[in-house]
Order: structure tokens, then C-alpha cells, then sequence
């Protein structure tokens, strides 16, 4: 089930109000699991199929870590882990694509070969928790981290359903040892939790559904050659949409868990904010980049091997880390832009290591990361590469003659919510929230708080998933 | 190993620029490259929370408050949202054991201007009201023939200018109906319990996006001002529905409606239909469409029976020019080989009040209702009326 929805309404006053029972923890820990897996199974209930093959070949891979000393048999256990959700994740995601490439290949050197629609559906967030499960036995493998004391934790972990589906990709480190203690919510902390899940539900229902996504809709998805102000228009939309959206999607999943009682970390930290390409990965979906990081890009070598080791690591990664979001090339080419954007960085810093800008020329390579950033959107909301060579083509002004499509009111929500965004970012950027809010006079919080309760139900949202379901 | 990298690997990824940030307060993963992350931690902004959320509730209540007030100000009433959830729970009915009913599909016509209680009364079968507002009735069609449950009766509406351009406004709701979701499902049975019945602001004209786009925005060169539809239906828990009475008793509401429809008339055809032959084209299409599905359900023993309900004014103008019935309607009798019935061949479905000129107003429709449902027991299903 979605957060924004009725089902979830009713579901986590359930799960809250079972949580305040004075029940024994292992009860209420069980309790938490069953709960999971009925908000998985709630989309599809066949698929909590692959959610139990995923931690049950990840526990006893775990166990056998453990129990290996030698390190062929301790790579074995680790490999069957990496093998079977990469497996899973490969089939599911990217069975379809692999063979019409494979068909393409085969077309290229003149052999027709059509391979049967499969037809498969993509089981709602795999990609997320297939990371998290692979991050609990690499992390043993690593000797970064010990087993869970039992099951329960483990599968706890995994299933946890404030992460499961769309992140924060949680590490067992961050999770588990939650689970050794009786957890409950403070008043203070339930009611913080309580206004988190707001803010998140408003950035996800008000500002990306009911304002952004439309605008975006209408010209990737409308098949129109779009001039420079629609063409910027919709992307910078989408710039504000993909954050509302997926942002308001981790502040949601970080207030639920705190109404329960558990922490769970920051996966957005203003990256429209950010100056250089690595500080947009320092504040953007920030569990992914470190698990990429820490899982990817230091085994390929990290920046230990000289020059072009780093940079083939870093491409590697990026590619990759592209892929992970979608089985479309237009995702690889994102994943690209932002690997040469990353090394071309590298490359700048190295050259003008003394370099200190001043407060104009930082605002300046603020606005010209945020600028760089929005081409890369281009390339992850167009479905085919000539949606997106339209669309560039509309914003470097290629199509002069095009009509008109967005009207003023489309373009003056895009200007109006976009322009928020960014300068909300700039005056947020070295503080937190929470920060903010405790030398907010408490009427203001009050009356904030109200007013996003309110748009949230006066925009009668249908409930739509989130992006990043689909990934 | 892995575990002994320096902290310099996270450089390429995740270190900014110097300086830039630090005064961050709270470290994440992104600060702590190659090692465990350790149990997060979260702090509570220092602030009186009982009282915040106590100050927030009021405040939201108020607010709701004043919204609801405001929309029952504008006439509107509490009823049934005609979502995706309502019309698959109808939808549903044909496969949990009512295969055998008379379905009535097609577009708002035959949702706003048939009554089931009259219907039920005049037949004796209450139907089951799966037509659904500008989609023409052929995707339905097309679906109930592929459903092996449904052996039941169809009463077809045909709205020519979306019978037979295949406009599908709400085609999503066919796949939504095949592939819903046990949570959406749940949600929709939440909404109908707690929600619906009693709140009016809960309709898709006053949800915050539509209330915002149709303020006076200016206007920008080249994209002409249109307006979406409005609010036009009042619904009850079955799917019955008639037509809202503010388009009865609010003449600016009703000429706005006017106005909605005349953006069809008057503005240029889609490229696709900007030619007598073009469009023809595309109605065989879609009589083809209708061709096979009928063909499906008769050899399954379904009764198909086609109905044209009324239209008025500029809209029947606007009908009798683009979609004349020598070759749509005709056609699509000749060739489905399925009865039907066109309100002008029968005085008995003649001059009742449109307000918005394409559908009957409330009072009217029970009249309506009674004489069609009279007409189609009479002269078509009467044998197994007997």
C-alpha cells in the first residue's frame, strides 16, 4: 500500500495502536512483521514470495559466513547471496530488457530472433530491498558487521515497512540493534513523527502530484515538439517533482518509524542546494550513493590504483547505479552524465586545488550544478532517447517555431513551486530541519502544520505510487 | 581488503567542495565511507508538542470546517465518488454471481439519465450500472465479451461523438478493474464507509488542483483558454446517479456547462478527424470493434440492445452534423445485427428538459427511465419478460 492513501491511514492506526498494547517486545516485534509483510502483499500478494526467498537465502548465507573461516568457502556464502538477489532483481527487471537487446544484437549481425513478451511484472520495490538484504551478508562478509541475534530481527530488518519498498536502503548496522530493545515512542517523538509523515505526505500529494507531475505529463509524455520555455519548463517541474516525490517519501518513512519508535536516517539533505557533483550525492538519495560507494565503487578499487582505475570505477559505478533505476538506456545515459559530471570535477579540483570561491562565484556554481542537474533529468523522465533529443533540442532553442503547449498557469506553477524549492534549499543548506523547527515560535508550527494537513486532504489525491516504486 | 580503505574513496563520490559544509549538524552515510553506519539518531526539535499538535488539529478541523461549508454553500451534497474503486466494485458484481443481470454500459448518458430504482421497478431487475462518463462503450463491450461470467443482458448507450471516435476519458478504469490492487480495493471500501457519505467536498471539481487551475490566471499568447468539465453528476451507493440539480436551478452554472460543451463544437477537429473521410474512417473502426464484441456475446446468448438516449440543442447539432445517423447509428444496427433504439423514433422519448442540452435533469430521468424501460420489456426483451 502506498503512504498516501486510506489503507495506510487506517493500517498505521492499527499498527500504532497494536504497538502501544502492553504486549512482551518479542510479541510486538512480531507484531511489526506481520504488519510488513501484509503492507507488501497488499499490492500483490504472491510477490511476498520473493520478499521471503530473498531473506531466508540471505540469513543462511549470513550463517554461513559465520561459520566459514576459510576464505574460498566464505566468498562461496557470500557469492550465493550476490548470485540469488541479483538473480532475482535480474530476472524481474531486467529479463525483458536483456532480451530485446539480445534481439537487437542479433538483428545488428542480420539473425532474426524474436523472443516471446514475457509480460513480467515488476515486483514493487526489489530494487530497494535486495540492496538492503545484500548489505546485511556483505557487510558480515566484510567483517563490518555481526548476524542478527535471531531471526525475527533479521527478517525484521528486512521487511521493517516504513523502508521496504521505496528506502531509505537501511544497513543491517543501522536497523538490527534497534530491535534488541523495547522501542516506543515518546509523546514528543510521536508527535514529531506525526508532522514529519505530513510533510512528506504534502510534498508528495500537493506539490508532485497535484502541481509538478501534470506539467512534466504533458511534455514528455505528449509526443509535441516543445520550445525553450516549455521544454525547460516541464523539466525543471519534473527537477521538483522527482524531489517532492521521493523526498516526501523518505520524510514519510522516517515519521513513521518515529512514531513507533525507531530511528532511520536522512536520505535527502537539500541537494538542490548542492555546489559540484560530489555535494549533490552527499544530499541526494544519499543511502543509495553510499551503498554504492561502499559496495561498488571501493571493491572496483576506489581511487587506491591510480587515475584511470578511479575513473573506470567511477563510470562503473555511475553506469550501474543508472541501471539500478530502470531497465532503459535512457537511465544508463543519466547514469553516464553524472559520472563525467563526477569526473570532470575530479579532474577541475585536482587542477585548481587552492581554489576558494567567494560567496557570488559559490551561489554561481550552485545554480550551474542545479542547471547541470536538470539536463540529467531530461534523460531519466524521457521513456525513449528521442523524447529526450527532443526536449534538449526544445531547451538549448533549437525549435524556434514551435507552438505554444504549457499554458501561463502551468508555467507560473512551475516558476512559483520550482523557485521555492531551490531557494528553501540555499536557506537550508547547512541546517536541519529539526534545527529550523525548534526556533520556530510553536504557533508557527502549528498553523504550518495545520495548512499542510489541509491541502493534503482538500487535494483529493488518487492515491498514485511513488516514482521510485518502479525502480 | 575492502574493510582497510582509506577515507579518501569517498572523495570521487561524496566530498564537496571545501568548506562548504561545515556546520552540517547530523553526519550521514555519506560521511562515513567503507565502514558500518551506526544506529541513527534523530532529535526532537525542542518544542511544546502537546500544545503544537493540539494548536495544528484545531486549526485543521476549523479549516475542513469552513471548506465543507463552503461547497454545501455551493449546493453540492454528500454521495458516492464515481471513482475507479466504485465502478470496479460494479464491475465485480458480473463475476461474483450476477453474471445473469442486465448491465447497462456506455457513457454519462446512460449513467445520469437511466434510474435504476425506476428501471427495477418497471423490469423488475435492478441492473447493474457500469456505464461510465466520456468513454464510449465499446472498450466495456470489448471486456464483457472476454468475460465468460457475464451471460446476462447489455443495454448499450451510444454517445455518437464518443461511440464512434473511440474516446475513452476514463479508459483506465478497464485495466484498473483487471488488475486492482487488494489495497486499493480496501481503500476504496474505507472511502465508502467513512468518507463519501458524509463529506461534500469529496469530488474531483472541488479538489485543490481543479479549484486552482480554474481561477483567473492570465493568459498566454497562443494557448487558448479552456475550461474542464464541471462538476455534473450527484451519485448513490449503487452507482445510481442524476444529473446535479445545480445545473437546474443555477442559470450561470448551467450556461457555463454550455459553454464547456461549445469548446467541442467550435474549436477545430483533431488532426486525425479534420476530414469527412478521416472520421468515417475512424467510426468504421470502432463499428468493428462493436461488430466483434456483440458477435462474442450473442453467440454466448447475451441480448445486446443499443440505445441513443436524447440530446438537445447545440449538442444534437453538433451530433446530426459530424455523426449522422445514415452512417453511424444505421450502420452500427446493420452490422452488429443487434436491436436498437433511438430516442427519435419514439415520441415517448421525446421532449424532456436538458439543461447542459446532453443530459435529462433529475425529475426528468425517472420518466425517461420508465418509458425506456417500458419500451425495452414491450418490443425487445418481452419474450423473456414472459
Amino acid at each position: 500500500m502506498v503512504f498516501n492513501s486510506l489503507t495506510f491511514v487506517a493500517f498505521f492506526a492499527l499498527v500504532l495502536a497494536m504497538h502501544s498494547l502492553p504486549l512482551g517486545w518479542t510479541t510486538k516485534k512480531v507484531n511489526l512483521l506481520i504488519a510488513s509483510y501484509i503492507f507488501y502483499s497488499a499490492w500483490n500478494p504472491p510477490f511476498v514470495i520473493l520478499l521471503w526467498v530473498s531473506t531466508v537465502v540471505d540469513w543462511y548465507a549470513a550463517q554461513g559466513l559465520v561459520k566459514s573461516e576459510q576464505p574460498l568457502a566464505r566468498r562461496a556464502w557470500m557469492t550465493l547471496s550476490v548470485v540469488a538477489n541479483l538473480g532475482m532483481l535480474g530476472y524481474f527487471k531486467y529479463g525483458q530488457f536483456l532480451l530485446d537487446n539480445f534481439s537487437a544484437l542479433m538483428a545488428s549481425m542480420g539473425i532474426a530472433y524474436h523472443p516471446p513478451h514475457s509480460d513480467i511484472v515488476l515486483p514493487v520495490g526489489i530494487s530497494f530491498y535486495t540492496f538492503a538484504t545484500l548489505s546485511y551478508t556483505l557487510d558480515i562478509y566484510l567483517r563490518r558487521a555481526l548476524p542478527a541475534r535471531n531471526f525475527l530481527d533479521y527478517a525484521l530488518f528486512v521487511t521493517f515497512f516504513p523502508h521496504l519498498v521505496a528506502g531509505p536502503i537501511m544497513r543491517p548496522t543501522e536497523l538490527v540493534p534497534q530491535f534488541a530493545q523495547p522501542r516506543k515512542a515518546t509523546p514528543s517523538q510521536l508527535r514529531f513523527g506525526l508532522a514529519l509523515m505530513t510533510l512528506g505526505l504534502f510534498n508528495k500529494v500537493v506539490l508532485a502530484d497535484t502541481f509538478l507531475s501534470d506539467v512534466a505529463e504533458r511534455i514528455y509524455d505528449a509526443n509535441k515538439i516543445p520550445g525553450m520555455l516549455d521544454a525547460w519548463a516541464a523539466t525543471l517541474a519534473f527537477s521538483g517533482q522527482i524531489f517532492c516525490d521521493f523526498a516526501g517519501y523518505s520524510t514519510t518513512a522516517i515519521g513513521a518509524a518515529m512514531c513507533l519508535g525507531f530511528a532511520m536516517p536522512d536520505n535527502f539533505r537539500f541537494p538542490y542546494a548542492a555546489v559540484g557533483f560530489s555535494d549533490f550525492w552527499r544530499r541526494w538519495h544519499i543511502t543509495l550513493s553510499s551503498w554504492l560507494r561502499d559496495y561498488l565503487y571501493i571493491p572496483l578499487g576506489g581511487n587506491r590504483h591510480g587515475e584511470m582505475r578511479t575513473y573506470a570505477a567511477l563510470m562503473t559505478t555511475m553506469l550501474l547505479g543508472g541501471l539500478w533505476h530502470g531497465a532503459n538506456w535512457t537511465f544508463v545515459a543519466w547514469g553516464g552524465l553524472h559520472g563525467t559530471y563526477l569526473a570532470g570535477e575530479r579532474v577541475l579540483r585536482s587542477r585548481f586545488a587552492n581554489y576558494r570561491p567567494g560567496p557570488l562565484m559559490f551561489v554561481a556554481f550552485g545554480l550551474l550544478t542545479y542547471v547541470l542537474i536538470n539536463l540529467t533529468w531530461v534523460f531519466f523522465r524521457a521513456k525513449t532517447f528521442g523524447t529526450a533529443w527532443t526536449v534538449l533540442g526544445g531547451m538549448v532553442g533549437a525549435h524556434g517555431d514551435a507552438k505554444p503547449i504549457l499554458s501561463a498557469y502551468s508555467l507560473i506553477c512551475v516558476a512559483a513551486i520550482v523557485t521555492g524549492i531551490v531557494v528553501t534549499h540555499w536557506l537550508m543548506r547547512n541546517r536541519t530541519l529539526e534545527s529550523v523547527v525548534a526556533r520556530a515560535p510553536a504557533a508557527a508550527v502549528s498553523v504550518v502544520w495545520a495548512l499542510m494537513a489541509f491541502a493534503i486532504v482538500i487535494a483529493q489525491g488518487d492515491g498514485s505510487a511513488f516514482i521510485y516504486f518502479q525502480f | 581488503m575492502p574493510s582497510s580503505t582509506s577515507s579518501s574513496d569517498a572523495a570521487v563520490i561524496a566530498i564537496p567542495l571545501a568548506d562548504a559544509r561545515a556546520d552540517v549538524p547530523r553526519l550521514t552515510a555519506s560521511d562515513r565511507p567503507g565502514v558500518a553506519q551506526p544506529v541513527p539518531e534523530r532529535d526532537i526539535p525542542a518544542q511544546p508538542w502537546r500544545a503544537v499538535s493540539v494548536g495544528a488539529l484545531t486549526l485543521f478541523v476549523v479549516l475542513m470546517a469552513v471548506w465543507e461549508f463552503y461547497w454545501r454553500n455551493q449546493g453540492a451534497t454528500p454521495g458516492y465518488y464515481n471513482s475507479n474503486g466504485e465502478w470496479a466494485q460494479q464491475r465485480r458484481r458480473i463475476d461474483t454471481g450476477e453474471g445473469g443481470k442486465t448491465v447497462l454500459v456506455g457513457s454519462s448518458r446512460m449513467l445520469f439519465d437511466v434510474q435504476l430504482p425506476v428501471w427495477e421497478k418497471v423490469t423488475g431487475e435492478r441492473p447493474i450500472q457500469i456505464a461510465i462518463e466520456g468513454t464510449s462503450a465499446v472498450p466495456v463491450l470489448e471486456d464483457l465479451a472476454a468475460d465468460p461470467s457475464f451471460t446476462g443482458r447489455v443495454v448499450a448507450g451510444v454517445a455518437s461523438d464518443l461511440f464512434f471516435t473511440g474516446f475513452a476519458f476514463r479508459g483506465d478504469v478497464i485495466p484498473y478493474f483487471h488488475k486492482e490492487s487488494p489495497s486499493k480495493r480496501v481503500g476504496n471500501w474505507l472511502s465508502r464507509q467513512f468518507i463519501e457519505p458524509y463529506f461534500a467536498f469529496d469530488d474531483f471539481d472541488f479538489a485543490l488542483g481543479a479549484v486552482m487551475k480554474r481561477q483567473p490566471w492570465p493568459e498566454r499568447d497562443g494557448i487558448p483558454t479552456r475550461f474542464d468539465v464541471r462538476k455534473l453528476l450527484t451519485q448513490e451507493s449503487d452507482r445510481n446517479s442524476h444529473l446535479w440539480s445545480k445545473l437546474e436551478t443555477d442559470a450561470e452554472y448551467r450556461e457555463l456547462a454550455r459553454t464547456i460543451w461549445s469548446q467541442r463544437f467550435d474549436g477545430p477537429p483533431p488532426p486525425s478527424m479534420d476530414t469527412p473521410e478521416k472520421l468515417q474512417k475512424i467510426a468504421d473502426t470502432q463499428i468493428q470493434r462493436a461488430v466483434d464484441a456483440v458477435a462474442k456475446l450473442r453467440a454466448r446468448g447475451v441480448s445486446v440492445l443499443f440505445v441513443r438516449p436524447p440530446t438537445a440543442g447545440r449538442y444534437l447539432e453538433f451530433d446530426d452534423k459530424f455523426f449522422p445517423r445514415e452512417r453511424t447509428w444505421n450502420v452500427l444496427l446493420a452490422r452488429t445485427g443487434a436491436p436498437g433504439i433511438h430516442f427519435m423514433d419514439y415520441p415517448e422519448l421525446q421532449g424532456y428538459e436538458l439543461p447542459e442540452w446532453s443530459h435529462i435533469k433529475a425529475t426528468d430521468a425517472d420518466r425517461f427511465t420508465e418509458a425506456l424501460a417500458t419500451i425495452v420489456t414491450r418490443d425487445f426483451w418481452k419474450e423473456t419478460q414472459d
